[in-house]
C-alpha cells in the first residue's frame, strides 16, 4: 500500500506542466490598488496567497487588508459524527496575521465544540529571490480537549510554534517544497482515577486535587509538497509528525505522550481567484480516543476531507463602498 | 388621408436618414471620358475630404467591419481520446463496476442510477475538482452478508452509502502514450445490519489506455480493509467485538487486482466487460478448527469475493447514457444462480463547468 502511494507520488512528481511556466501577468502577481474608482471585478481577481497547506502553515501570510475564512469537514473520520475545522485569518501588514481557530464535532447526541482558540503568524521580511527559502513563524494556541470514561476526566492540551520555510525553484516553477520543525508543549490531566506509586518523567501528582498530570515537548518535523498541475488546480501532498497521548483509565499506569503520524494527499482547485476548494484523503491519529493505534495501513481509519478558503478583499472593498481605508 | 400623412412622414424620415449619413472618406474616381473622343482631359478632381483632417496617403474603408467574433476557446485535453466535446468522446470514470484511470473535468457533474433483476438498487453522484480529482458520494448495493456458514446465499446490505476521492493524471499528459492514472480512495460510513456494525474501505490504482479510438484497457489493483463490529459466538468476550481485515495481518487477503475492457463497435454504443471485488461478512462463521493451524480469529468472517460484468453503453445524447448487461456477483465459484440483470442511465452536465470558466 506505502508502494502504491509512493509510485503515485513519484509518477506526479515527474509530470511536467507547461502551463505552470507561463510567465504571470501583472493581473496575475499584482493586487488590486484601494481605490474608490477600482471595479468589483478587478478586486476580487486578487491575486491571494493562502497562508497555509492543510494543517500546517505555509512561510506566507493572506496579506494586508485581505481577510482569509476557511473551513473544512469530514463525516468519515467518526461514524455518525461530522468533525469539522474552521479558521478566520486577518493580515496585518505584508508579514503578519492574526488567526481565530475552531474546532467542533456535532453528531446526533449534541455538540462538542471546544473553548475557540487564537494564533498568530509572521512571515521573515527578507528579500525574496530564486532558489532562496522563505522563512515564517507560526504560534497557536491549544484546544483544550476534555473528555470523561466511566467517571474518569481526561484533558488534554497542545500548543503549538511552528518554524517553515518554502522553497521554489526557477528550474521548476510548477514544483514548491515546504518543511519545518513543529515544537509542541502537550500536557495531560488525569482526574477521579487511581494512579500507580511511581511517577514516569514529566508526570506530578498534585496532593490538593488529586490531579495526575503530564507534560512534554516535542520538537516534530513537518513537510510538504506542492505540485501546480494546472493553472487554477495543485496537488498537495502533507507529511507530519504529531503529538500522541497513550492513556487507560482504571490501569494505574500514568500517561505517555508520544509520537504518531500524520498524513494528507489532495489537490487545492481556485475555482474562483477568491475561492479555493480543498479535498483529500488522509490518515490521522486520533489524540481524542484512547483506542490503540492501528498504523496507516488500516486505511478503514482514513478519512476524506472536503473544505474551502475564501478570500475577502475588505481594504478594497470598504475604500470602494465608503471611502475607507483607500491607498 | 392617413395614408399620404403616412407616406409623406415615412418619405421625409427616409431622407432624413439619408442626408444623415456622412459622405463617404474615399476618392470619387472621376468621369473616366471615352478613348476616341479627342478631348482634352479635364484636371483630376481631388477627392473629398473633411475639413481640418490630414490627407491620409491610402484610402480606408470608412465603414470598417467590427472585429470577428472570438471563436469559442475549446477545453484543451491532453488525450486525443477524451476530448469531452464531441459525442463519445467522453471518458468515464467507471467501466460497469470497476474504477477507471479516468477523470470527470473540473466542475463536471456526472449521476448514475442502477436497478438490477435481484432488487438491488445503486446511485453514485460525482463532481470533478480542477481537473486533478474527483468527488463523489454513492450508494452500493454490492456488499453483502451471511449470517452463517450454512446460509447458501449471502443478503445484499443496501443501502450502503460510500464517499469516494479520486486523484490523478490524464492520458497523454506525460507523453504520448501515457495512459491515465489515478488513486482512488473509497470509504463507507458505518452500516448498522442485524445487530453487526461493517464498515469498507478501498484504495485504488489504476491505468487506462486506448488503444486507437475504438479500444481501452484499465488494469488496476485494490487495497482493501474492512471491519464487522457484533457479538460473536465464536469469541471469548463479553457482548462485543470488532474484526478486521487488516487485523489479519495478510497482506494478500487484503490486496486485488481489477480490470476491464470497453470496445466501441459504433460510434454511441460500446461493449463493457470487467472484473472487480466487493466484501463479504459472514456474522457468525468461525474457523475455531483453523485457529490452531495459526489462523487467526475472524479470518472466515469477512472475505473479498470476485464480480464480473458485461454490458454495453449506449449513448442516447451528449448528457444521457443507458448501460444494461449481466452481472455475477461471486464468479469465484460459478455461481451463476445469482447473475443479475441490470440497467442504469447515466448522465454529464458541463453547466456548472461553463458557468465556473465564465466567471474565471
Amino acid at each position: 500500500m506505502t508502494a502504491v502511494v509512493l509510485v503515485m507520488l513519484l509518477t506526479l512528481a515527474t509530470t511536467h506542466v507547461a502551463v505552470a511556466d507561463e510567465p504571470r501577468t501583472e493581473l496575475e502577481t499584482a493586487p488590486a490598488r484601494r481605490t474608490r474608482e477600482q471595479k468589483l471585478r478587478r478586486i476580487m481577481r486578487g491575486p491571494f496567497q493562502s497562508s497555509r497547506l492543510y494543517t500546517m502553515p505555509a512561510a506566507d501570510t493572506v496579506g494586508p487588508y485581505i481577510l482569509s475564512i476557511s473551513g473544512d469537514g469530514s463525516l468519515l473520520q467518526q461514524p455518525g459524527i461530522l468533525t469539522s475545522a474552521g479558521v478566520i485569518a486577518i493580515g496585518f501588514g505584508d508579514i503578519a496575521q492574526l488567526e481565530y481557530r475552531h474546532t467542533s464535532a456535532i453528531s446526533i447526541t449534541g455538540l462538542n465544540a471546544p473553548v475557540p482558540t487564537v494564533g498568530v503568524q509572521l512571515k521573515i521580511p527578507i528579500p525574496e529571490y530564486p532558489n532562496v527559502p522563505a522563512f515564517g513563524i507560526a504560534f497557536r494556541l491549544g484546544v483544550p480537549r476534555l473528555e470523561e470514561f466511566d467517571g474518569v476526566g481526561v484533558d488534554e492540551t497542545v500548543n503549538d510554534l511552528f518554524l517553515v520555510g518554502r522553497l521554489r525553484f526557477e528550474f521548476a516553477r510548477w514544483l514548491t517544497l515546504h518543511g519545518g520543525v513543529r515544537v509542541s508543549s502537550a500536557k495531560i490531566e488525569i482526574t477521579n482515577d487511581t494512579v500507580a506509586d511511581v511517577r514516569k518523567a514529566g508526570c506530578e501528582l498534585a496532593t490538593a486535587t488529586a490531579a495526575l498530570a503530564c507534560s512534554r515537548t516535542l520538537w516534530l518535523p513537518t513537510g510538504a509538497f506542492e505540485l501546480q498541475m494546472t493553472k487554477q488546480s495543485k496537488i498537495v501532498g502533507e507529511l507530519a509528525v504529531a503529538p500522541r497521548f497513550r492513556y487507560q483509565p482504571g490501569m494505574a499506569a500514568d500517561p505517555e505522550i508520544g509520537y504518531g503520524l500524520l498524513g494528507r494527499f489532495g489537490m487545492r482547485w481556485n475555482l474562483l481567484p477568491s475561492v479555493i476548494i480543498d479535498g483529500s484523503i488522509g490518515y490521522q491519529i486520533d489524540v481524542a480516543t484512547t483506542a490503540p493505534d492501528e498504523g496507516p495501513g488500516a486505511i478503514v481509519t482514513w478519512d476524506i476531507r472536503l473544505g474551502a478558503e475564501v478570500f475577502v478583499p475588505w481594504g478594497a472593498l470598504a475604500c470602494r463602498a465608503v471611502g475607507a481605508f483607500c491607498e | 388621408m392617413k395614408r399620404v400623412i403616412i407616406i409623406l412622414a415615412a418619405v421625409t424620415v427616409t431622407a432624413a436618414i439619408a442626408r444623415a449619413q456622412a459622405i463617404p472618406d474615399v476618392p470619387i474616381p472621376p468621369d473616366v471620358p471615352d478613348a476616341g473622343s479627342g478631348e482634352p482631359k479635364p484636371d483630376p478632381v481631388p477627392p473629398l475630404t473633411p475639413r481640418n483632417t490630414e490627407v491620409p496617403t491610402t484610402p480606408s474603408d470608412p465603414y470598417p467591419s467590427p472585429p470577428a467574433p472570438k471563436p469559442k476557446q475549446k477545453r484543451v485535453s491532453t488525450s486525443a481520446y477524451c476530448q469531452w466535446e464531441a459525442r463519445g468522446t467522453e471518458c468515464m470514470p467507471e467501466v460497469l463496476t470497476t474504477p477507471t484511470g479516468w477523470l470527470l473535468p473540473g466542475a463536471m457533474l456526472y449521476s448514475r442510477t442502477g436497478l438490477d433483476t435481484g432488487g438491488g438498487v445503486s446511485s453514485d453522484s460525482r463532481v470533478g475538482l480542477g481537473d486533478v480529482a474527483e468527488f463523489g458520494v454513492a450508494t452500493t448495493d454490492s456488499v453483502r452478508a451471511r449470517d452463517s456458514s450454512a446460509d447458501l446465499r449471502a443478503t445484499r446490505i443496501q443501502p450502503y452509502v460510500t464517499a469516494s476521492f479520486r486523484l490523478g493524471i490524464d492520458e497523454g499528459r506525460l507523453f504520448d502514450a501515457q495512459p491515465g492514472m489515478t488513486l482512488g480512495f473509497r470509504k463507507s460510513f458505518e452500516r448498522n445490519h442485524d445487530n453487526f456494525k461493517t464498515k469498507v474501505a478501498e484504495l485504488t490504482l489504476v491505468a487506462s489506455k486506448h488503444f486507437g479510438k475504438n479500444v481501452a484497457i484499465h488494469i488496476g489493483g485494490a487495497f482493501w480493509d474492512a471491519s464487522l463490529e457484533g457479538d460473536f459466538l465464536d469469541d471469548d468476550v463479553e457482548g462485543r467485538s470488532e474484526v478486521t481485515l487488516h487485523g489479519f495481518n495478510d497482506t494478500k487477503k487484503q490486496v486485488r487486482p481489477f480490470g476491464g475492457i470497453e470496445l466501441r463497435p459504433l460510434p454511441s454504443s460500446q461493449i463493457l466487460v470487467d472484473l472487480g471485488w466487493a466484501p463479504e461478512f459472514c456474522y457468525q462463521c468461525s474457523n475455531f478448527g483453523d485457529q490452531a493451524n495459526g489462523a487467526k480469529f475472524g479470518a472466515t468472517k469477512i472475505r473479498l469475493r470476485p464480480i464480473l460484468s458485461w454490458g454495453v453503453r449506449t449513448q442516447l445524447a451528449k448528457w444521457m447514457r443507458v448501460e444494461a448487461g449481466v452481472r455475477v456477483p461471486d464468479i469465484g465459484e460459478a455461481n451463476l444462480l445469482d447473475a443479475q440483470i441490470f440497467g442504469q442511465v447515466s448522465f454529464t452536465s458541463g453547466a456548472l463547468r461553463t458557468a465556473v470558466e465564465s466567471l474565471q
